[in-house]
């Protein structure tokens, strides 16, 4: 195949590219002197943290950079033709014809208020100019060709009455309607789940391969890269600092900024010492405060020199097809890289000592919430109560000092688990017992010691904090509640917690709007830690921050662990980041446990069914490595009317190694097998099966 | 082997509007030379190659400089483009050997390929010949033989059972009738992981075979 598309010209061919925005400041060139080809049946992905420009490049092509939004200088080819400079009616007939694009978010893509049938044919109807039922066949047929269930059916539909996963398959139908030569993806799959994500990378490659459309590929993700891509361009700052072969990238990154990436990613890595996260020091500069006439990367870089911040380094080649914008990409010796005094907690890793009592008891706890029915009598209190089963029998305890991680899908009852033990949602049954402190009491009732020793690191530190408060005040507050030291000494102890989370006292009296996302996170832990707890439920803590910040946050919130003998809960739907973080991990599905133990043996058989579909669909930042190729059909079931027997018997790809197809598994609960003393499994299948699995990540 | 697995899907386009200039110079930068000129939805109403871009003298003849250019600049490419009706095209279901034919036959270069009318791809020579290439293994490393064999029901059979029986893997082959001797043919073999002296071997150990090239 290379063979023969190396003979074309590329699809779109992207020289010296140069946008810029109109700001009050006057123009800021968000990206500068970016240059890529793209051919056919080629997916190129561009990669870099957020605000480097990365969705600028991807709007610059077809021009939707808005009103203040301008491309300044250099050439756009989409197959031979000029796009910069084009009308936006010359360009808005090439949009619906040729070159398609699809959005992180799907429900933004698609309008709610008409049906998915009339949405699709209206594409057809509208530029190809083909009748009604004709356009209605051809759009079920893509439907099947993105493995859309049902997809007669679907057509009929509102947006609203599909899963995510389903809305962006519609998406991704719609846009392939018209056999556009180029895609452009814009994060397609990071609102998605990993199940789901999965089967939704699976489609993108396979129809790459059958239709032959050339891709551009914008994501954060370098797990999803390797999976997808064929090329790879790294941005930094708006300026594209490494291109090349996602083998070659991957296996020698030659830019030292591609290399702080790479080790700022978990990887599945088999073993924890494997996993250590080196975060990249400093922060991504604002558009305006990017260094001129040197090189951008040279404040965060380990190699940098006078050289480096005198002169702008050139994108050179340095082997065929791989670039580095570097003066020292060659000498640069990545392996024999050393971190930096204080990038990484130096851990005291004391020995487990065997023996001390569960911090935290969980025994059989249930969380319903109760559903209004629909039925007349309900509305005299009559009707049968119906309940979304959001926790159910669930289960743990965690040593003192240990981080226990929760992971599963989106609706599996992670953050409602979180929610009972901080007190948010009262159980309807079972024992949860604290420090002796019971648990089932609402937050309300609760003794404010109780409150003392159990807080929360929330996912979005934007909607945790109050804007109108300085950070200053917000961590003090918990201070003076608790009394944890006396009130003239508060602030002292304020700007020690900001100094223990890195950040230094003039933040004492900024607002969180003027905080980056990695900051607010940080005084959002400094704030939990305020009171000295001796549990933090931390309800994914870092899936809205860039991998580098990532990075920086979880090794500070192991170093804070460490230093206070923190017990954590750390709830989260990467396995990667969890697999790093967590001595313990319960994998949850559909409100159950269905498989908790020491994080070593969650990531190595035997697995539970749903274990193993999940670590299957993780995306890992190696494109050598083997991993097993399990998709989950279906979606997850609803907790209102969850499926009888084992809850996973819907969706489970192993039930067929029972007599009778797994008869059982949809009659009769499955028993706790015990693998060890620590590790237990949720399945009917009998250990010794599971045992024989593979693992399902081998790397080299 | 049928044109939609070898055609070029997404060919570069042109609008009937376009002028002549602007399409000679997409034809220099994207390498090719037959542009399929297409109205909304990719519906197909002509063809431009480089042989209709070419203005006969005569036409010009009775201009002066000036109005050279001027004639230049406002040529479109629905003045000189092939017809709809006159343009060859072929579908993305026919045999590659089929499309072959039918360029041999009016001696074109390319056809577009359409699907109810709309352009889906484009199939050249330089496929075809990519796919001879391919056919007879061409890219690959290996020894590569002619062998003349007796023109009858079996015979390439005999040759390939003697050289599987060797463990040996036949990459690639392709057959046709010897030039000028109806009662032979000859069977091009890509056979690799051998040495030269090998295949020789094998084949002269059939009776009636003769290898006559091999490198």
């Amino acid at each position: 195949m290379t063979t023969i598309e190396r003979t074309h010209a590329p699809i779109l061919k992207v020289e010296n590219a140069a946008i810029s925005y109109e700001t009050r400041y006057g123009d800021v060139e968000a990206v500068q002197d970016v240059s890529f080809n793209v051919h056919r049946a080629e997916t190129f992905g561009v990669v870099g943290e957020s605000g480097c420009g990365k969705s600028t490049v991807a709007f610059g092509i077809v021009d939707f950079l808005g009103p203040n939004g301008k491309i300044v200088g250099g050439s756009i080819k989409f197959q031979g033709q000029e796009l910069v400079g084009r009308s936006q009616e010359e360009l808005r007939k090439l949009r619906g014809d040729q070159i398609s694009m699809v959005y992180q978010d799907p429900m933004q893509a698609l309008n709610p208020s008409v049906t998915i049938g009339d949405q699709l044919a209206e594409v057809l109807t509208v530029h190809r100019g083909i009748p009604k039922e004709e356009a209605w066949q051809k759009s079920i047929e893509m439907l099947n060709r993105v493995y859309m269930p049902d997809s007669a059916n679907v057509m009929g539909r509102y947006p609203h009455q599909i899963s995510g996963g389903q809305q962006q398959r519609v998406v991704i139908a719609m846009a392939l309607l018209n056999n556009p030569a180029l895609l452009i993806m814009d994060e397609p799959t990071t609102a998605l789940d990993v199940t789901v994500e999965a089967v939704v990378l699976d489609l993108i490659e396979d129809l790459k391969r059958d239709f032959d459309t050339a891709i551009v590929y914008i994501t954060h993700d370098l797990g999803v890269v390797a999976r997808v891509c064929n090329y790879v361009g790294v941005m930094y700052a708006g300026e594209m600092v490494e291109v090349g072969s996602v083998a070659a990238i991957y296996k020698n990154p030659q830019h030292p900024y591609t290399q702080g990436l790479m080790r700022c990613v978990p990887k599945l890595g088999a073993t924890k010492e494997g996993s250590i996260l080196y975060p990249i020091r400093g922060r991504v500069p604002a558009p305006k405060d990017r260094p001129k006439g040197a090189c951008i990367f040279a404040p965060r870089c380990d190699y940098a020199t006078e050289h480096c911040l005198s002169e702008k380094p050139q994108l050179r080649e340095l082997e065929r097809g791989h670039s580095a914008r570097c003066f020292y990409a060659e000498t640069i010796d990545a392996s024999a890289w050393e971190p930096p005094q204080g990038l990484v907690p130096e851990l005291t890793m004391e020995g487990d000592e065997d023996g001390r009592e569960p911090i935290i008891t969980l025994k059989d706890v249930k969380t319903y919430y109760e559903q209004e029915s629909k039925s007349l009598l309900s509305l005299v209190g009559a009707g049968e109560k119906l309940y979304v089963k959001a926790v159910d029998d669930v289960s743990l305890e965690v040593p003192p000092g240990k981080t226990l991680g929760v992971v599963g899908e989106s609706g599996c009852g992670k953050s409602t688990l979180a929610k009972t033990i901080i007190g948010l949602e009262t159980p309807r049954d079972g024992e949860a017992k604290f420090l002796g402190f019971d648990l089932t009491v609402p937050v309300s009732q609760r003794d404010v010691k109780l409150i003392e020793e159990l807080q929360m690191v929330f996912q979005n530190p934007d909607s945790t904090m109050n804007p109108s408060y300085s950070v200053g005040h917000q961590i003090g507050r918990p201070l003076r509640r608790f009394k944890a030291v006396p009130g003239d000494q508060v602030r002292e102890e304020v700007i020690r917690l900001l100094n223990a989370v890195r950040l230094d006292g003039s933040y004492y009296h900024r607002l969180p709007r003027q905080l980056s996302g990695g900051e607010k996170q940080r005084v959002g832990i400094a704030r939990a830690f305020a009171s000295r707890p001796d549990l933090v439920l931390c309800d994914e803590p870092v899936s809205a921050l860039d991998v580098s910040v990532q990075a920086a946050v979880l090794n500070l919130l192991m170093e804070i662990q460490d230093e206070y003998d923190t017990t954590m809960m750390f709830i989260a739907h990467d396995l990667s980041v969890v697999r790093f973080f967590s001595d313990y991990v319960a994998v949850m599905y559909l409100g159950h446990i269905v498989e908790i133990g020491p994080a070593e043996a969650i990531y190595a058989p035997p697995y539970q069914p749903y274990t193993e579909a999940l670590l299957s669909a993780v995306p890992i930042p190696d494109p050598a490595a083997e991993q097993k190729h399990i998709r989950l059909h279906g979606t997850v079931p609803s907790a209102l009317n969850p499926p009888s027997g084992c809850p996973f018997h819907t969706r489970c790809p192993r039930r067929e190694i029972l007599p009778d197809g797994g008869k059982i598994c949809e009659e009769e609960a499955p028993p706790w097998q015990y693998n060890t003393d620590e590790h237990r499994i949720f399945c009917h299948i009998p250990l010794e099966e599971l045992r024989k699995m593979e693992p399902v990540v081998t790397t080299d | 082997m049928l044109v939609k697995d070898y055609m070029t899907r997404h060919p570069v386009m042109v609008e009937p509007t376009m002028s002549i200039v602007e399409a000679q110079r997409i034809m220099s930068e994207t390498k090719v030379r037959h542009l399929p000129v297409v109205e909304t939805g990719k519906r197909l109403t002509g063809l431009v190659t480089r042989q209709t871009l070419r203005i006969p003298p005569t036409e010009l003849a009775s201009l002066n400089v000036w109005e050279i250019t001027r004639f230049l600049s406002n040529l479109q490419l629905q003045d000189v483009m092939v017809k709809r009706k006159d343009v060859i095209f072929t579908d993305p279901d026919v045999a590659l050997e089929a499309a072959a034919q039918v360029m041999i036959d009016h001696k074109i270069g390319a056809l577009p390929v359409l699907e109810e009318g709309i352009v889906v791809g484009i199939i050249t020579e330089i496929d075809m010949m990519t796919q001879l290439a391919e056919l007879l293994g061409g890219n690959v490393p290996g020894v590569r033989a002619t062998v003349r064999m007796p023109n009858r029901k079996g015979a390439l059979a005999k040759l390939t059972g003697a050289i599987s029986d060797q463990g040996w893997g036949i990459y690639a082959s392709g057959g046709v009738p010897t030039p000028k001797d109806p009662k032979h043919w000859d069977c091009v073999l890509k056979i690799r992981n051998v040495s030269r002296e090998d295949v020789i071997g094998v084949v002269e150990s059939l009776q009636g075979y003769d290898i006559i090239d091999i490198r």
